[in-house]
């Protein structure tokens, strides 16, 4: 039995129709119509202990309703999930104990007060060892660069501070699992990469296992071994990153550098040109191509100064996935 | 039980954070004071009320403020906008119960209240007191219980009040009804004592009087020992019973719990 298992997952919410205008918001007054929407419909999963798990899909697939039943915040319509064990939403104090949330768009700090006020209440919160306490602050405030702001009220922190916090008390009692819904919206690109780098180092010491949902394919690959996409509340993928460009990937992209003005483009059906700018052109090659190949024949063709085989960013893969889906529906 | 203290004192630690707002809160509360003196001095000036001495009323109007003090901030509207904003989400995340996580964080802020408005007009009060207000140890340990009992009921009622919202969203007008019916039945704008006998009985049937009217009044010495149980049997019975109907509500709430967007 994995440490994760959930099996047939579903999450209904009812939505009020309302209709346009005025008029519409009083007819719903005395008559209310409602939608049923499946927000997560049928997900099956598992994951081992101390693998990090990125859980992909465009806004409203359903990841942030997924986290939420596996921390216990909301109770499945049907199907079954269970952690380490513990079944969340029916013993939700007890899995709290063994989980650290973070939810990006909202913080657990207390507003009016420095971020060493809310460690010691979760100090008590989670009966952590005094010991043990005082080793992960120092820990956390190192890893994750917060020694310059730990004693100023929150409110006076920027996003990017909060967001360390917040991961920081996650983190603190040293839970099994660590649930992070978009922990780096919003950020700049070095604090993204303070973040990706914790918790690339929280799995590899604690062995802490991490499940992740971002818009953000970067910190998917940088932190993830294995990738989960949903859509319309159904999973679509499951498997390794490898896996997962080996399966929508259709190729890569080569960028030609001219040192003047660039020849024609000549159209042969097989390579298509994705991008031009005055001297610079990067040409998508089709799948069975060689890099070798496309290579020599690009070169024979128009004469570049400079050459680069760019294997194709996941974020272009994954938007490719949305669509072949889409197109599917 | 250490993780609620806790609650309970960075939420007191929070409130201490603006220091404007403190120092206006000083101000409206001594004004306010000052106008109940005024109007009570005028009123019993014309001799209507012979059973009722002006030191009896600055110490009604002392406690009341007290009482009214310590359940000013009120669950409801907690529980309303954690559910409007999504950030139940956050709390439900804590290994505590949520009940006692809003007692302790709304008790932080009220004893915060209590203490920093009540002080000044207690010390304002004293010229006006007469030597032998304060009640015997007896009545003040009634005072005690009964206070605490006045308080945990307010917090029981606004709780419950509360968890409507998981079902009709917005609750505010629910509280605003409260706060009426608190002033109206628990007498905390004009003693209960003054109300013609029908109002009266109709009080002791509703849990508005246990939550700061019976306290007043065991602090004036007014309840005689022989029935001193009396309020303090009711109020239990009120806490016990509402106790019991919010865990059936919050059973039912968290099966329609949903939280949209992140």
């Amino acid at each position: 039995m994995s440490f994760i298992e959930v099996r047939n997952l579903c999450k209904e919410y009812r939505i009020v129709q309302t209709e346009k205008g005025i008029s519409g918001a009083v007819k719903s007054l005395f008559h209310r119509q409602y939608t049923v929407k499946q927000a997560v419909n049928d997900v099956s999963f598992s994951l081992e202990k101390g693998e990090v798990v990125g859980y992909i899909g465009p806004n409203g697939a359903g990841k942030s309703t997924t986290m939420k039943m596996l921390s216990g915040v909301l109770i499945p319509t049907s199907g079954s999930v269970e952690v380490g064990g513990l079944v969340p939403y029916r013993q939700r104090r007890e899995n709290a104990r063994h989980i650290g949330v973070v939810f990006g768009q909202r913080s657990q700090l207390y507003w009016d007060l420095p971020i060493s006020d809310t460690f010691d209440l979760y100090e008590s919160l989670y009966d952590i060892p005094k010991e043990k306490f005082r080793k992960n602050c120092a820990f956390y405030t190192e890893l994750l660069e917060m020694g310059d702001f730990i004693g100023q009220p929150v409110r006076q922190l920027s996003l990017g501070q909060k967001m360390k916090a917040n991961i920081a008390i996650a983190l603190l009692h040293d839970p099994d699992v660590l649930y992070l819904d978009e922990p780096t919206i919003g950020l700049d690109v070095t604090s993204k990469k303070v973040l990706r780098d914790a918790i690339r180092s929280i799995n590899e010491e604690k062995k802490t296992t991490i499940m992740l949902t971002t818009h953000d394919m970067e910190d998917i690959e940088a932190v993830c071994q294995r990738l989960i996409m949903i859509d319309h509340g159904k999973k679509l993928f499951d498997g390794t990153l490898r896996d997962f460009r080996a399966k929508y990937n259709d190729g890569f992209s080569i960028k030609l550098e001219f040192d003047t003005v660039p020849p024609a483009w000549q159209e042969d059906g097989r390579y298509s040109l994705a991008e031009q700018s005055e001297q610079q052109w990067i040409i998508r090659a089709p799948e069975g191509v060689s890099a070798k190949d496309a290579m020599i024949e690009l070169i024979g063709l128009y004469h570049p100064i400079n050459l680069y085989v760019q294997e194709e960013r996941i974020e272009d893969i994954v938007r490719s996935a949305y669509a072949v889906h889409n197109r599917e529906e | 039980m250490k993780k609620y203290l806790i609650t309970f004192s960075k939420s007191l630690k929070a409130e201490l954070s603006y220091r404007s707002a403190m120092l206006a809160g000083i101000a409206s509360a001594l004004l306010g004071f000052v106008i109940q003196l005024f109007l009570w001095q005028a009123l019993l000036a014309t001799g209507i009320r012979q059973d009722t001495s002006f030191s009896d009323m600055v110490l009604y109007i002392l406690i009341n403020s007290f009482m009214l003090e310590l359940t000013r901030s009120n669950v409801a509207t907690t529980i309303e906008t954690a559910m409007i904003d999504g950030t139940v989400s956050m709390e439900l995340l804590r290994p505590m119960s949520y009940k006692y996580y809003l007692l302790a964080s709304i008790f932080g802020k009220n004893f915060y209240s209590a203490l920093t408005r009540t002080v000044p007009i207690l010390i304002v009060g004293l010229f006006f007191l007469s030597p032998n207000s304060c009640p015997s140890p007896v009545y003040m340990g009634l005072f005690g219980i009964s206070a605490l009992l006045g308080v945990l009921l307010l917090f029981e009622v606004t709780y419950v009040v509360g968890l409507l919202a998981f079902w009709i969203q917005r609750c505010w007008f629910l509280s605003w009804y409260l706060r009426g019916f608190q002033t109206f039945f628990g007498g905390t704008a004009v003693p209960l004592w003054f109300y013609p006998d029908a109002l009266n009985t109709v009080g002791y049937f509703l849990p508005f009087r246990y939550m700061t009217f019976e306290p007043v009044n065991f602090f004036l010495q007014k309840t005689p020992l022989s029935q001193a149980a009396v309020p303090l049997f009711a109020a239990a019975l009120w806490l016990v019973g509402l106790s019991l109907l919010d865990r059936l509500m919050w059973r039912a709430a968290m099966n329609r719990l949903a939280i949209n967007g992140g």
